[in-house]
């Protein structure tokens, strides 16, 4: 193992303008020097292996895709040192351009208008993919995608879930060393969802690639990383596997469910009945934290199921928000 | 294998403007309806004028030379303003920069294949067409040769230009106004909406010192001037091909600064 992707207390600032309110304000705006300094980016620093899934998270705003940039190049740092792959990259942005691809879940890089299989041989023409690397790939694509029906259907009539699946494909077609994506499941179904963490793990298996991983899915993390890198606020909160986090949000769920009569006397009563649980209600839902190093979320329904008459439930996983405000919290050694 | 890496990219502009037939006749209908103004106009102008000759070009001339303005505005417009005002905010430029390639050539190159469909679906038949109607007004000698290099100069000083005021969009991030401004400016300085004989003296020398009237004035007098003396053409194109390396040069520089300033929206 070496490492590919090599950060040394890298920093990135924005300058922003102040903007003030109302017309008057967005007037006196247009002569404005008053600018403040945002620092999006704060001191972070990690090497990354070759061949790692790594997932980078953090709250809307953290710096996550600052960090991106930087990684490939679009951005220059503040300060501070990236290596990937041996280059800096935005020194060599075209040369890096090379040896990544990108998704970014809300963006495509196909051509729109084009089948699949057209935006596929541009990209092997500017890559410079040789034909036989290139026929590989596709049979790899096939045996591990049903991809024969996407290749002659322009990307505008794709669906979104079939949209970023070719842009994943898209993105690996030139076998490059690193993959960054950036929230790939955003708003796709639970299958889509499942299928395009079935191809990244694969491609990843198979290709030995590098993969930089965002996203606000908890469900993506536990399926692909080890490892989990959290920021906020532009400083690194967390950098380690994902079983060591596991201690924090662990196996803590929450257990939502509606039953008959007032609900805040029937979460008292619950909570007699399951001490090693904490018990809570709102106007709708009875909230049962249950720690499943305790006692499994089923058996609790299962006491509560006899003692009560459920008319409806809920499980709640912890989210990424939760995790990470919990971390930050307790602050994390 | 380089320039496979370019084609390929002029073949996708290619199959992408043959995806969208129905645009193709909106826009002649477009330009029909333009030139049915232009007729109106000059015609009106012509006969408050009352005499056959102004400034040196009849009505015919005149009208000859406006409807292929329009043919070549319309093959040589490559809207770059939009593209990479609209690139940049809706950050879709990070997928761009993230090519292989520089992102002017690959810019440049991704349009190229408008160009080719625009030059044989507008560009072509209209000069048919012209040439056709007016009974071989339009010389076909020599001077047809020196149109295509004049032709691949203006395309070329013209993408410089777009270039750098869409580069400007990187600081600005707004496009319409600056893209208005400078259609405006390049349409009426580099003749394509008038013909530089009809602008006063003193503006006219101004014109001919800038580069705009190398984009339409340069292709077209040299395409209906039938027997050219020598030193004008070489003089016209030589004037083009200065302006072609500098402002090559200028857009050139003035991304590469700017790209470093970016701060892509979003993030």
């Amino acid at each position: 193992m070496s490492a590919i992707i090599e950060i040394k207390n890298i920093t990135k600032e924005f300058k922003v303008l102040n903007r003030r309110e109302g017309l008057k304000g967005s007037l006196k705006d247009l002569f404005s020097r008053d600018y403040k300094i945002v620092r999006a980016v704060d001191n972070i620093s990690m090497t990354i292996e070759q061949g790692e899934i790594v997932g980078y998270l953090g709250p809307n705003g953290a710096g996550k895709s600052t960090t991106i940039k930087m990684m490939t190049g679009v951005l220059e740092p503040t300060s501070g040192e990236i290596l990937v792959d041996g280059n800096i990259p935005y020194q060599n942005r075209t040369k890096n351009a090379q040896k990544i691809g990108v998704v970014f879940g809300q963006r495509s890089q196909l051509w729109w208008a084009l089948p699949l299989v057209e935006s596929f041989k541009l990209l092997r023409d500017i890559y410079q993919i040789p034909g036989k690397d290139y026929e590989e790939m596709l049979a790899l694509y096939r045996s591990l995608v049903d991809i024969e029906p996407l290749l002659h259907k322009p990307v505008r009539q794709m669906s979104l879930g079939q949209r970023t699946l070719s842009d994943i494909l898209a993105a690996f077609l030139h076998n490059p060393k690193i993959v960054f994506l950036d929230e790939p499941t955003i708003g796709l179904d639970v299958s889509m969802k499942a299928k395009i963490r079935t191809l990244i793990h694969a491609l990843n298996q198979e290709k030995h690639t590098t993969v930089i991983l965002t996203t606000h899915d908890m469900g993506d993390v536990d399926a692909l990383c080890r490892r989990i890198v959290i920021i906020d606020k532009g400083k690194m909160l967390y950098d380690n596997d994902i079983e060591h986090l596991k201690r924090f949000f662990g196996s803590y769920r929450t257990l939502k469910i509606r039953v008959a009569g007032d609900l805040s006397e029937q979460a008292d009563k619950i909570q007699k009945e399951v001490p090693e649980c904490s018990v809570s209600a709102d106007e709708e839902w009875i909230s049962v934290l249950v720690d499943e190093d305790k006692a499994g979320v089923m058996e609790v329904l299962g006491k509560l199921q006899k003692t009560h008459r459920i008319r409806d439930m809920q499980l709640e996983e912890i989210s990424t928000e939760e995790v990470i405000k919990k971390i930050y919290e307790e602050g994390v050694k | 294998m380089r320039t496979k890496k370019y084609l390929t990219l002029t073949r996708a502009g290619i199959l992408e403007a043959l995806q969208f037939r129905l645009s193709f006749l909106v826009m002649v209908i477009g330009n029909l309806l333009y030139l049915i103004v232009v007729y109106y106009l000059w015609k009106a102008i012509y006969a408050s004028a009352g005499t056959e000759v102004v400034n040196g070009m009849t009505f015919t001339d005149t009208l000859i030379y406006l409807v292929l303005a329009t043919a070549l505005f319309n093959f040589m417009e490559m809207y770059t303003v939009w593209e990479i005002g609209r690139n940049i905010q809706s950050g879709k430029i990070v997928l761009d920069l993230l090519k292989p390639m520089d992102y002017r050539k690959y810019l440049f190159w991704s349009y190229s294949g408008s160009f080719v469909t625009q030059f044989f679906l507008t560009f072509l038949p209209t000069f048919i067409a012209v040439s056709v109607v007016t009974h071989g007004a339009v010389p076909l000698r020599m001077n047809l040769l020196y149109f295509v290099i004049s032709v691949v100069m203006a395309v070329s000083i013209n993408y410089s230009i777009d270039f750098i005021v869409g580069t400007i969009c990187l600081y600005t991030e707004s496009i319409w106004g600056i893209n208005i401004m400078k259609q405006v400016i390049v349409l009426l300085l580099s003749g394509a909406t008038i013909p530089l004989a009809f602008f006063p003296e003193t503006l006219k020398t101004v014109m001919y010192y800038l580069p705009f009237q190398s984009i339409y004035n340069a292709p077209l007098s040299i395409l209906l001037n039938g027997n050219p003396q020598p030193r004008t053409v070489l003089v016209t194109l030589g004037t083009q091909f200065a302006w072609c390396i500098a402002m090559f040069v200028l857009s050139k520089l003035f991304w590469k600064v700017s790209l470093r300033q970016i701060t892509v929206n979003g993030g």
